[in-house]
């Protein structure tokens, strides 16, 4: 039934250790999807948005540590589960449909090789059984002539048709959850918006939950249900995602829904918005709010302490101090003659 | 404005130059030490020869040959690696010898570096018929038995100590070429290189200023295996008597007129023996060093 | 006419492919280019992959001849400049920017290159041109010093810009300048861009497959596909009112980042050809989805001036009597 929690996470935590310091890129994340829904996480190069997909899946680099509250699929919890359940797990009840199609799939094996590995490694099934399986899925997301592509090696394919065996070789176990990384960032505009209309077909279809990582607004815009911004590893806001971007509450996503030129909206010839500054980098822990560097509202009182993430009502999330009332609306203007 | 604006000016930290950056990770790094310290040691060694003993290790004394080193009994301070059938010092031999193993890795190193450098980045940068002759050419050298050729140009040519250093170095120039070969595709395709046509430089600008400053590092890699390759070759010749003739001193050659007493005074192999595994071993560790440091290269 | 800077005739570019044993076959990257640039003027050029456009920008660039066509720079042909004309002429702004500058080089030496490779100058003057040009694309002075694995993407970039523009060159081509970067960050590079478009009245290609970024930055844009130029006219007109179908497709799969935004059906047909084996025809006819039964016999010429396209059956034609009055 719709709206039944698949995946509950509390508190993620991703350190690694450098030389001299630790790095805390993913700080005390908190992420939920239910049956149907499509959840974006939204931020850009060095929000943590990745790798705490990578941390959901156990697939977390080597020199990298986690540590989370609760991790639970479907009630089954994974706070402590062993590496063997991950492997379980994985590519069974949830699977990962990464960015680059060109790295993600083995260039040595045929792709009906590759969908068979993964069909008889989470089931008893026969050759001829998985090779019905991937044909059934190769039509279901719109693959011409199935039968060729199964004994193809993934360089004869373009990028889109390999994205799309992505998005068949994910499905193929029946997963409770999808999480896709920039699943169309590589790919070409117009085959974009096919790939995300699959997708989305997909979901209605089968009513499997959808996180999708992308820094890209449109396509969140077109996708999601919910909506989750991060910023230097921590979620700043959260909320519907037509209310987020109606009235977006946290000086980044404003920010970030200024700085993007709509044609038909955005005057041609204007001055773009945009963030001054660049993101700083995660260590140690907080002791002021993360964004003070670069946010157009900072006053005194946000360099006392960390900002903790408050419910404001209508499943809306902020973390932010200052209130919209009490902002100042030529502050982005101001700020950007000042830079 | 901003809260956190900073009042003083910001200034940029110089130290983090690639090449610096590098040295520092490198000097963190245990092989590093090790290494480069049992190297220092030996060049020191080598260089002090004259300070470090006063005997000298062409000098014969037929009362005093065989006398044994210090830890055996009848040992004594004169002569504390005691002589060898001739009556030389076998210290004496030990320090001079290090001079040649040090010379011929080093000068090799240039000659053979400057070689296959050369034509690595010839056959990278232009690829199609230069990368076709070049390769055709490495294809010759790698068929050619490196010792033979040796042997005839001894034959040929009578052998000594700078001859060595000719021969090895147009010997052992193919990993060189090879290993830049590679790494300057691997440049020449970033957009760097791109913009530095698009500017006018002229191509041996963008050879050396571009291309070759960004394969330091599998150059360097290289260079130390091919430096203790060389120093092994050295002392293999020198053993076969196509190397270094005496009265000139090289390991290799203690260890040949040392055979025939392997059973009777094993401590006269084992201690040029050991000093060639030493330094052998002593490259290899910096080496190793080197190439964990440069490996993750690339952007920063 | 003095008034072109650039003006292309018939360019092609075409590369054998498959080695010494296999069936020679030839990719047409390039099949035809028509393309004239004012002075002043910002031209952006739109197009997926495989429609030719960074082999256009090679070409202008002089890193690759045609095969065919002719090339002219200030009315003389771009192959009569030798190598230090040439540099004064076409500046590259490039994708990556981590890779587009050399991670050996400070920033000092990696601007003033332009300047230091033609012997202009002292060392002195060079610098004092750097720090003014540092300032000019907003890259904070203390940075002149800096090795590239200091800087952000951004500061990279502005680099890269710093760099172009230094020897006053007379065509900037940009190649997807702010692809590679954050959204905050691109939108800091544009209104760079736009900025110096204004003050030092710049001609500018820019190459994006980003039609909002285009959009706001050029005047005029004309549209690739398969190595052909299938459409082109003033930006607002061919985002109001495109004639060829690719573009109409190109315009609806930008996904606006607005409340109540739909994922768009394309109605496109069939997957990307390949440049190796071009549809016969009109080389869209297999995605088309207005496609009629001569499409796939008779390849489309060109038609209008200022404003045009190439297709058989054109979409928005209605203003065309007005348009055609008035180009």
């Amino acid at each position: 039934m719709r709206g039944e929690p698949i995946l509950e996470v509390k508190g993620l935590q991703v350190e690694i250790p450098v030389e001299g310091a630790v790095l805390r890129p993913v700080r005390g994340v908190d992420l939920s999807v239910s049956r149907g829904e499509t959840v974006a996480v939204v931020g850009e190069s060095g929000c943590g948005k990745s790798l705490t997909a990578l941390a959901i899946m156990g697939l977390l680099p080597r020199a990298a540590r986690y540590t989370c509250e609760r991790i639970t699929l479907k009630g089954e919890a994974l706070t402590n589960a062993s590496p063997r359940r991950w492997r379980q797990l994985r590519g069974d009840r949830i699977a990962m449909i990464f960015q680059d199609p060109m790295t993600a799939l083995d260039p040595c094996y045929r792709i009906g090789d590759q969908m068979r590995e993964i069909l008889q490694q989470h089931r008893r099934i026969s050759s001829q059984a998985a090779r019905e399986r991937s044909l059934e899925l190769l039509r279901k997301v719109g693959i011409p002539s199935p039968e060729e592509r199964l004994s193809q090696f993934p360089h004869q394919l373009s990028g889109g048709l390999r994205q799309r065996v992505m998005i068949a070789m994910a499905l193929l176990c029946e997963p409770e959850l999808i999480i896709a990384d920039e699943p169309t960032t590589a790919l070409d505009v117009t085959i974009q918006a096919q790939i995300l209309r699959l997708l989305r077909e997909i979901q209605r279809d089968t009513g499997i939950g959808l996180i999708l990582i992308t820094h890209d607004l449109g396509v969140v815009a077109g996708m999601a249900d919910r909506i989750v911004v991060m910023y230097g590893g921590e979620v700043v806001e959260v909320g519907a995602c037509d209310d987020i971007l109606s009235r977006p509450l946290h000086p980044y996503t404003e920010g970030l829904m200024r700085s993007i030129p709509v044609p038909g909206q955005t005057k041609r010839g204007d001055l773009l918005g945009f963030i001054p500054g660049i993101v700083p980098r995660q260590v140690g822990e907080r002791t002021r709010c993360g964004f003070i560097d670069r946010c157009p509202y900072a006053v005194e009182s946000c360099a006392t302490g960390p900002v903790p993430l408050s419910a404001v009502g209508n499943g809306r999330e902020v973390r932010c101090a200052i209130p919209a009332e009490k902002r100042d609306p030529q502050a982005w203007n101001r700020l950007a003659e000042a830079s | 404005m901003t809260v956190a604006a900073n009042s003083a000016a910001p200034t940029i930290d110089r130290s983090m130059s690639p090449g610096r950056v590098a040295l520092r990770r490198a000097l963190r790094h245990g092989s590093f030490w090790v290494g480069g310290f049992i190297l220092l040691a030996i060049t020191i060694a080598a260089i002090l020869a004259p300070v470090l003993t006063h005997h000298d290790p062409t000098a014969q004394d037929l009362a005093r040959r065989f006398l044994p080193p210090i830890w055996a009994d009848k040992g004594s301070w004169e002569h504390i690696l005691g002589t060898d059938n001739l009556g030389r010092d076998y210290l004496a031999r030990l320090l001079y010898g290090a001079r040649i193993s040090l010379i011929i890795g080093l000068f090799t190193v240039l000659i053979s570096g400057v070689i296959g450098t050369a034509l690595g980045v010839a056959a990278g940068y232009w690829g199609g018929w230069v990368d076709l002759i070049i390769n055709f050419v490495v294809t010759i050298r790698l068929t050619l038995p490196v010792v033979l050729v040796a042997l005839v140009v001894v034959a040929l040519i009578g052998s000594s100590l700078s001859l060595m250093i000719v021969v090895i170095g147009l010997l052992l120039w193919d990993r060189f070429a090879i290993v830049v070969r590679s790494a300057t595709q691997q440049v020449a395709q970033r957009e760097f290189i791109i913009a530095a046509r698009t500017i006018g430089s002229s191509t041996s600008r963008i050879l050396l200023k571009e291309i070759l400053p960004n394969i330091t590092g599998p150059l360097i890699v290289v260079a130390s295996i091919e430096f203790a390759h060389a120093i092994l070759l050295e002392a293999a010749l020198s053993f076969l008597g196509l190397g270094v003739q005496p009265p000139e001193v090289s390991w290799g050659l203690m260890v040949s007129e040392a055979k025939t007493q392997l059973l009777f005074r094993p401590w006269m192999v084992a201690i040029p023996g050991a000093a060639l595994v030493a330094l052998i071993f002593a490259i290899n560790l910096i080496g190793d060093a080197i190439r964990d440091v440069t490996t993750p290269e690339g952007r920063a | 006419m003095t008034n072109d800077v650039l003006i292309m005739r018939g360019v092609t570019r075409e590369y054998a492919v498959g080695g010494p044993f296999a069936k020679k076959k030839t990719l047409k990257a390039l099949r035809g280019i028509d393309l004239t640039v004012s002075r002043g003027q910002t031209l952006g050029l739109v197009g997926e992959s495989g429609c030719g456009k960074s082999t256009l920008a090679k070409i202008l660039l002089g890193v690759e001849e045609p095969t065919a066509g002719t090339v002219l720079v200030d009315g003389r042909p771009l192959n009569s400049y030798d190598r230090l004309e040439r540099a004064k002429l076409i500046q590259p702004v490039f994708q990556d920017p981590y890779s587009s500058l050399n991670p050996r080089m400070t920033v000092e030496a990696i601007i003033s290159a332009p300047l230091a490779v033609r012997g202009v100058g002292t060392r002195a003057s060079r610098r004092k041109r750097v720090e003014e040009l540092a300032a000019e694309v907003g890259l904070p002075r203390h940075l002149v010093d800096a090795y590239p694995s200091q800087l952000s993407g951004g500061q990279r970039q502005r680099v890269a810009i710093a760099r172009a523009l230094i020897g006053e060159p007379k065509i900037l081509i940009c190649d997807e300048p702010t692809s590679a970067l954050d959204v905050s960050v691109q939108s800091q590079i544009l209104n760079l861009l736009h900025r110096l478009k204004q003050e030092l009245n710049l001609t500018m290609i820019l190459i994006s497959h980003n039609l909002a970024v285009v959009h706001h930055l050029a005047d005029e844009v004309a549209v690739m596909y398969l190595g052909q130029i299938v459409e082109r006219g003033p930006s607002e007109e061919i985002f109001e009112r495109p004639h060829h179908p690719y573009t109409d497709a190109l315009l609806k799969a930008v996904l606006i980042p607005r409340p109540g935004s739909r994922l768009p059906d394309l109605g496109l047909q069939a997957e990307f050809p390949s440049p190796l084996n071009p549809p016969s025809g009109c080389a869209f006819h297999p995605r088309c989805p207005y496609a009629q039964a001569d499409c796939s016999r008779i390849a489309p010429a060109t038609r209008g001036e200022q404003r045009s396209y190439r297709c058989h059956y054109p979409l928005n034609l209605v203003e065309t009597s007005l348009t055609s009055a008035a180009s």
